[in-house]
């Protein structure tokens, strides 16, 4: 594992990925920064945050190539042939995306020092963000990563990406549509308003219960819990099932 | 040892591997041959671990490749048609990647790339990205990661692709030293160099086996005799008359007659209990007429080929 995690990371610095990936984030992160400095009000909950909004630029660049390229080239062959497993493969590629983007972070730690050098404050607060910044970021690789082995183009596995960050992003949004849309469906259906609005708010309920946004805001007030994070990890950790299985799938495939 | 015992691999309703079966010995260099699409690579991917068959089974010196998968695949170095390289890595850092994957002990892994770059001469671009080099030397890369590791199986899919003359001939030589302590099977469409190299041949068609012999058999069983082509200079007619009379011969025939010698084809029966080429000779002596040539012409490999596969 530990091979094709080293691979994979140093690929990142053998092509522009890795820069690009780094100078975007550091240039964003750095304008809020300055934006903030100049205010004379930092807060790097704030900026973190502001971060995390980018994850739909920033994951399918650093995760687009991870298995569609291999595809493509036809490198894939030395994984199968070799004695090493394909959950191997799956883990070392994602570690290594992981790995990026926390030296993109280190951008931000440095800010944080910046901070603390000019007697701003770092609450725990905003170690909480960070904190969910990680396990977030987790959760937006594990399905860069599947988006990847879906496909032998970059180009489609970063637009695939872009697509499930967006749904994930969108899904407070998405649950209001469906509850409006529900209700007023079965109000004309049922005839009966606070029926109809129940089955529509407990159906925007249960989309709302998979926004990871929402289930990690209370660490940026230092609330922290075991809970969010634990669902964060279970559903990349169910992405990247779903890649080792398609993986998988190419060797069985009789099509 | 390879063995290899009723594959099956389905392409939705096409079969394109039907029931092959065939044992690789220790030691041993086994041309694999077959027009395009006939299951060549397909057979390839399925003993490699690349591709799962459909039914029957694949034993990597006894391992089975589905259920000890870590443990033959150990024993195998696998080219591909295309080598398996990563073009952004230079020569030695894709050899080190290989080495990791394959398990190598720090300790050997020196002395192993040194005498695996020595032995398919990539010494001197180690230090150059892959995406830089000639066909010729990704090629040769490519063989040099199925080296690593020292598996005793080669399985090679046309590894002098992009080779230039002297470069096939260098291979030729290198799996001919391999072959002493390796099992090895050769895919390849030129087939001077399959008979060049391979004590076996299996040649597939349609996803079947259609023939596998040491290729000196192969050609008798196809032909059913051995042919030889004698050259003489003197009187054509009375040299056939003779030499029809001598029981092992069961045909001869004038093939081209030139203006101070002849060519004369005979076929000498698979029954045959002596070797009829000394009553040949006697035969000659006795008449007078000198002999110019005399020479096995029975079917080359392409030939064989040919008829077998249609």
């Amino acid at each position: 594992m530990f091979a094709i995690y080293k691979r994979e990371f140093l690929s990142y610095f053998r092509n522009p990925t890795g820069y690009v990936a780094i100078a975007l984030f550091s240039f964003i992160s750095g304008v809020f920064f300055i934006s903030m400095l100049m205010n004379g009000a930092l807060n790097m909950s704030s900026e973190i945050n502001s971060m995390r909004s980018f994850f739909i630029i920033i994951v399918p660049i650093v995760t687009m190539g991870l298995f569609s390229e291999d595809r493509k080239r036809g490198t894939e062959v030395i994984y199968y042939a070799n004695p090493i497993t394909m959950f191997d493969v799956v883990l070392g590629k994602f570690l290594a995306a992981m790995s990026l983007i926390f030296v993109m972070f280190i951008n931000v730690f440095i800010h944080m020092i910046v901070t603390l050098a000019f007697g701003g404050v770092v609450t725990s607060g905003d170690w909480g963000v960070t904190i969910v910044f990680f396990f977030l970021a987790a959760l937006f690789v594990a399905m860069g990563c599947l988006a990847s082995a879906m496909t032998d183009s970059q180009l489609i596995s970063a637009i695939l990406c872009f697509v499930f960050l967006l749904i994930v992003s969108l899904i407070s949004t998405l649950a209001s549509f469906a509850n409006t849309g529900i209700s007023t469906l079965l109000t004309n259906i049922l005839g009966n308003t606070e029926q109809a609005n129940s089955i529509g708010e407990g159906l925007a309920n249960a989309i709302n219960w998979l926004d990871p946004f929402a289930k990690t805001q209370n660490f940026r007030f230092g609330v922290f819990g075991v809970a969010p994070l634990f669902f964060c990890i279970s559903i990349a950790v169910f992405f990247l099932y779903l890649t080792f299985r398609i993986l998988e799938k190419k060797r069985w495939s009789q099509n | 040892m390879i063995e290899i015992d009723n594959l099956v691999k389905h392409y939705g309703s096409k079969k394109a591997v039907n029931g092959i079966s065939f044992t690789v010995n220790d030691d041993e260099v086994l041309g694999f041959l077959g027009p395009n699409g006939a299951g060549k690579t397909t057979t390839m991917n399925i003993i490699t671990g690349f591709l799962s068959s459909t039914s029957g089974t694949v034993k990597v010196n006894g391992h089975d490749i589905l259920d000890e998968p870590e443990l033959a695949k150990k024993d195998i170095g696998y080219l591909p048609e295309q080598p398996p390289l990563y073009l952004d890595m230079t020569v030695i850092e894709y050899l080190n990647f290989m080495c990791d994957l394959k398990n190598v002990k720090k300790s050997d892994r020196k002395k192993m790339l040194s005498d695996i770059m020595s032995m398919v001469k990539i010494n001197n671009v180690s230090g150059r990205l892959i995406g830089n080099l000639s066909k010729g030397y990704k090629q040769r890369v490519g063989i040099a990661q199925a080296l690593i590791g020292d598996p005793k199986i080669l399985i090679l899919d046309e590894p002098t692709v992009g080779l230039d003359p002297g470069q096939v001939l260098e291979m030729r030589k290198l799996v001919k030293s391999l072959s002493k302590n390796h099992s090895i099977i050769i895919s390849s469409h030129i087939l001077s160099e399959i008979q060049a190299v391979c004590d076996r041949v299996v040649i597939i068609n349609h996803g079947k086996v259609a023939a596998i012999d040491n290729i000196n058999d192969l050609s008798k069983r196809l032909s059913g005799t051995s042919k030889f082509l004698l050259t003489i200079r003197g009187n054509a007619d009375d040299t056939l008359a003779k030499i029809r009379m001598i029981p092992e011969i069961s045909e001869a025939k004038l093939r081209r007659s030139h203006e101070d010698y002849h060519e004369i084809e005979l076929l000498i029966s698979n029954n045959a209990k002596t070797d009829p080429r000394e009553a040949i000779f006697f035969t000659l002596a006795k008449l007078g007429v000198p002999m110019l040539e005399f020479r096995s012409i029975d079917p080359t490999l392409e030939e064989i080929f040919l008829s077998i596969t249609g």
